[in-house]
């Protein structure tokens, strides 16, 4: 009976091409939920192969890293790109939906881009090769993910003009850039798990599709680079059971979830907390929660921020950035230390 | 661009050897050190429609390649982009045998059965390599003797490659689960897949007899470990059937003869070593796309590939589909990907039996 159990939770998530995206799918299917929580404290030795060898393909393709060029280039004259990169999460999401393709194929698409500007720049202004990139590292994520990517042209571009030959064209840059390594783990990948070990708290219905808003929050406010997929999935279910943990329930809850191995308490705590701060974001004044480490935030760079934005504004490339609409879904721009 | 793409400068051309649905592949040896006159199999993407970009196939085979690293599966060398029309060329060792012929040399010559030492060898490495596949969650999907290469001579002598990526897909998840849940049955209804379901049936049920067939070599006692060992890989139930890995522990392979990493020289004297024919090349043929701008270059050595050239370690074939060479059996050349020649197994892998 444990091989069923974990078959049902598992099949959820699993399977790449089979529309049984776990949050599109088996999040309507409540009783499945509910099944799975009956469940709960079953550990399958599949769940923990399955969690263990994400992890370890995770440390493989996903290339983790200890923050570095995002967190330079914010102090370097390429600031704008960090607003570039707001610009292109909006069209990949706003597209994500259009086409109907999964979150799942959303985040990597993110992960393509900044893996992609990790390594190579953009000249500073160049508004069109960001937004081609967009184009470029979703096609490439449908491509890898969803059952059927659309031709080159469905891609709403807006403003700017795109040949096919030309999109091509960026995808092979992309694919060249990025190595040919393509297949990245996301946070999507735990969910079920992770929400399976913690389940309590409110619905899981609820908890699932709370846990999604969270990692679709948080794409916007973090490098993908910076985090490990597991680190954000674990954050995201914490903060998705909607209780203030401390720090001491948060390890403790974390003890029952990593029983794997030692999912990076530290890490997962900022997190949370990041998301608390979006959480309550919504609530009060929208802001910019530019998250990560505690340590390594260098608070001379916001004041390089506020500057470059109002630059920006200034310059008249307002429109293509579209603060307007940002300011009122995520963000204005403000440090905060964890 | 007037000029020959720089990429292909730094090989000698042969010619054709191979041609599917994906496109084509050319066999080719590199000009300079250090691996100067090596033996290369390139292949060549076709183009994809224009206004889709680059091909999700090739994007998922090479990014599957990119991953695998293991002596019984292909190694892709590079990857080259041809920059004027955007075609994609991989590069991988040259393989010199494929099982398919192997055993088409043997059927076409009566009563030679393949030598316990090679059927035991070929079969073991072939598991090897797919239990590597299969604990990284990597279904093959197009499995078939076509796809199963065999080095030429060289360093790599006897070893086998598995080859052709091309349906081959990545699971985020062990698959066991895959198969507890059905995903890959359902796949197999799925109009991407070659296979309908009912098909499936009866290619099973009318592969057995022929496995055993082509394997003379395997005596049909009950009792035998290889009798044993077959009837577990060819159970029809997903669930039931012998995994991989635990194939590769069967007794099988610890009864004497012992398998080895040169599947074709048997290291027991005695024993006689049969020579394979060489892939045939098509020396007509040269790099689409970049027929015009140069000529292939003529290779002095005539039959180049074969007589073990320069002892260079041999290579790789990636691409599987063997040229037309005489008929076999009633099967299309040209729709290898969808037609199995006979004694092919699903295109699913063996699956894991339950473990725990």
């Amino acid at each position: 009976m444990g091989d069923f159990d974990s078959s049902l939770s598992l099949s959820s998530l699993l399977c790449h091409e089979n529309e049984t995206c776990f949050f599109d799918d088996s999040v309507s299917d409540h009783s499945n939920i509910k099944h799975e929580q009956s469940c709960f404290g079953i550990e399958t030795e599949a769940d923990v192969e399955y969690v263990e060898k994400l992890v370890e393909r995770e440390t493989i393709t996903f290339g983790y890293r200890c923050r570095s060029s995002f967190d330079d280039c914010l102090i370097t004259s390429h600031n704008w790109l960090k607003f570039a990169r707001l610009d292109a999460i909006e069209w990949i999401l706003n597209t994500r939906a259009i086409h109907g393709f999964r979150f799942h194929t959303a985040y990597l698409s993110v992960t393509y881009f900044d893996r992609f500007v990790s390594k190579r720049s953009i000249d500073e202004g160049k508004l069109w090769a960001v937004r081609l990139l967009s184009v470029a590292c979703l096609s490439l994520a449908a491509k890898m993910e969803e059952r059927k990517a659309p031709p080159l042209s469905e891609f709403p571009v807006e403003d700017f003009c795109f040949g096919n030959k030309v999109i091509q064209r960026m995808e092979l840059l992309v694919l060249n850039t990025l190595d040919w390594r393509m297949n990245s783990i996301t946070p999507f990948a735990y969910l079920h798990y992770f929400i399976r070990k913690t389940c309590g708290e409110s619905t899981p219905k609820e908890t699932v599709s709370r846990a999604v808003e969270f990692i679709v929050a948080m794409i916007k406010e973090i490098d993908l680079l910076d985090h490990r997929p597991s680190v954000i999935a674990a954050a995201a279910v914490l903060a998705a059971s909607n209780r203030q943990f401390t720090r001491e329930e948060l390890e403790l809850k974390m003890d029952t979830i990593s029983s794997w191995g030692s999912l990076e308490n530290e890490n997962v705590f900022s997190c949370y907390i990041a998301m608390q701060e979006i959480e309550m974001g919504k609530v009060k004044t929208p802001r910019l929660v530019f998250y990560p480490s505690p340590s390594s935030i260098h608070s001379g760079s916001f004041d390089v921020l506020e500057k470059l934005f109002h630059r920006l504004q200034g310059a008249g490339i307002k429109r293509s950035l579209a603060f307007n609409e940002c300011d009122q879904t995520c963000p204005a721009k403000k440090t905060r230390r964890p | 661009m007037g000029e020959k793409p720089e990429w292909l400068q730094q090989y000698n051309l042969i010619g054709k050897i191979g041609e599917g649905t994906y496109g084509l592949v050319f066999l080719a040896k590199t000009k300079s050190p250090p691996n100067c006159g090596k033996s290369i199999a390139i292949k060549k993407f076709k183009q994809s429609k224009d206004g889709d970009g680059v091909s999700p196939t090739a994007i998922r085979e090479i990014m599957l390649l990119r991953e695998i690293t293991h002596e019984n599966v292909v190694k892709l060398v590079n990857v080259h982009i041809n920059h004027n029309d955007m075609s994609l060329y991989l590069a991988f060792d040259y393989a010199e045998h494929d099982l398919y012929e192997i055993i088409r040399h043997h059927r076409d010559k009566g009563n030679n059965m393949i030598n316990q030492y090679t059927v035991k060898s070929l079969l073991w490495q072939l598991l090897n390599g797919l239990n590597y596949l299969h604990s990284n969650w990597i279904i093959h999907r197009d499995l078939k003797p076509s796809n199963i290469l065999v080095m030429g001579e060289g360093e790599e002598h006897g070893v086998v490659k598995i080859a052709d990526f091309g349906l081959a897909r990545i699971y985020q998840a062990p698959l066991k689960t895959l198969f507890d849940n059905g995903v890959v049955g359902a796949e197999a209804k799925s109009t991407s897949n070659p296979f309908q379901l009912d098909q499936l049936d009866k290619i099973f049920k009318g592969t057995s007899m022929r496995i055993l067939d082509y394997m003379g070599a395997v005596p049909l006692s009950t009792k035998s470990a290889s009798f044993d060992l077959l009837s577990k890989m060819l159970e029809y139930d997903p669930r039931k059937r012998i995994t991989a890995a635990q194939a590769i522990e069967h007794d099988y392979f610890r009864s004497e003869p012992l398998p080895g990493r040169n599947a074709l020289v048997p290291s027991q004297p005695g024993e006689k070593v049969i020579n394979y024919p060489t892939r045939p090349v098509d020396t007509n043929t040269d790099f689409e796309g970049t027929t015009s701008l140069q000529p292939p270059q003529p290779v002095t050595s005539g039959n180049a590939i074969s007589g073990g050239m320069p002892g260079m370690g041999g290579g790789m074939n990636p691409g599987n589909i063997p040229m037309p060479r005489g008929v076999a059996q009633p099967h299309q050349q040209h729709h290898l990907r969808r037609k199995d020649p006979p004694g092919t197994g699903t295109g699913y892998p063996p699956q894991q039996k339950s473990r725990r």
